[in-house]
């Protein structure tokens, strides 16, 4: 049912915005949990003295800079960006617009649902999503410095 | 809440999650200077601009990721939930799952709010 390759192009993007929409929630899920880091771990649940925080989060610092996380954010990075582009066609078509005048449906027509128009923005997310890689490499791995 | 109520809200919740998110986004890598990585500036844990602690004292800023966690909260669950129902359109399945849902959604909005509010006030 999700393996796309037998349909058509949007197709590909119901396929791509539940994977990407999946592997972000769990990134989400993790992201909620690590950050809780930021105040001394998941047993604070008071206001803790701010040198102990700092040392806490420190040392989970020092865990995270490494180059398989810095990779790891940049898939994430790729996904969340095409994600929100293509959730955003998304949510356009939803509500009709982009779609066109209505029209009779001819056999063997392309999808009205995907016009012309929902196609370009469709390009554009995967477009902002290869902007978000080169950037994010940079942001994390100073590749454009280097 | 009708399945038409919670997709009308979906799309809310992702419109909502475009303009935090973006505000979450400038803030952790579009402040970084290009020949800078975010590992030198908004990671720090305090004495920059845009360092973990400047941000979260910040009221406004703090408020942007608090409303940024329920909306993506919301919107992932139900996303789940949705792929799950056409994967497995099973009526118990989905029953049982929503209610697995609701729990991590709350546990999320919990574990999250309290870290907002720690670090907000952490001195």
């Amino acid at each position: 049912m999700l393996f796309p390759s037998r349909y058509s192009l949007e197709r590909w993007s119901y396929t791509l915005q539940r994977i990407t929409g999946v592997v972000v929630t769990l990134y989400f899920v993790l992201h909620v949990i690590e950050t809780g880091n930021f105040v001394g771990g998941p047993s604070v649940w008071y206001v803790p003295p701010y040198d102990y925080a700092r040392a806490y989060y420190e040392e989970i610092r020092e865990f995270l800079h490494n180059p398989v996380f810095d990779v790891g954010l940049v898939i994430i990075g790729w996904m969340v960006a095409f994600h929100a582009v293509n959730g955003l066609r998304l949510t356009l078509a939803h509500f009709g617009v982009t779609l066109g005048r209505p029209s009779r449906v001819e056999p063997e027509a392309p999808p009205r649902s995907f016009s012309p128009l929902q196609r370009a923005i469709f390009w554009i997310s995967i477009a902002i999503a290869v902007f978000a890689v080169v950037y994010s490499l940079n942001a994390l791995m100073g590749v454009l410095a280097a | 809440m009708s399945e038409r109520r919670l997709m009308l809200l979906h799309y809310v919740t992702g419109i909502g999650i475009l303009i935090t998110g973006a505000v979450h986004l400038w803030v952790v890598f579009f402040t970084v200077p290009l020949d800078q990585t975010i590992w030198e500036t908004t990671m720090l844990f305090d004495n920059h601009p845009f360092a973990i602690l400047s941000v979260y004292r910040n009221a406004l800023l703090a408020s942007t990721l608090w409303l940024l966690l329920v909306f993506t909260t919301y919107h992932a669950m139900n996303g789940i939930r949705v792929i799950l129902m056409e994967l497995i359109p099973n009526r118990s399945f989905v029953s049982a799952i929503k209610w697995v849902l609701i729990a991590l959604g709350l546990f999320l909005v919990v574990y999250g709010t309290r870290t907002i509010l720690i670090a907000y006030n952490i001195r």
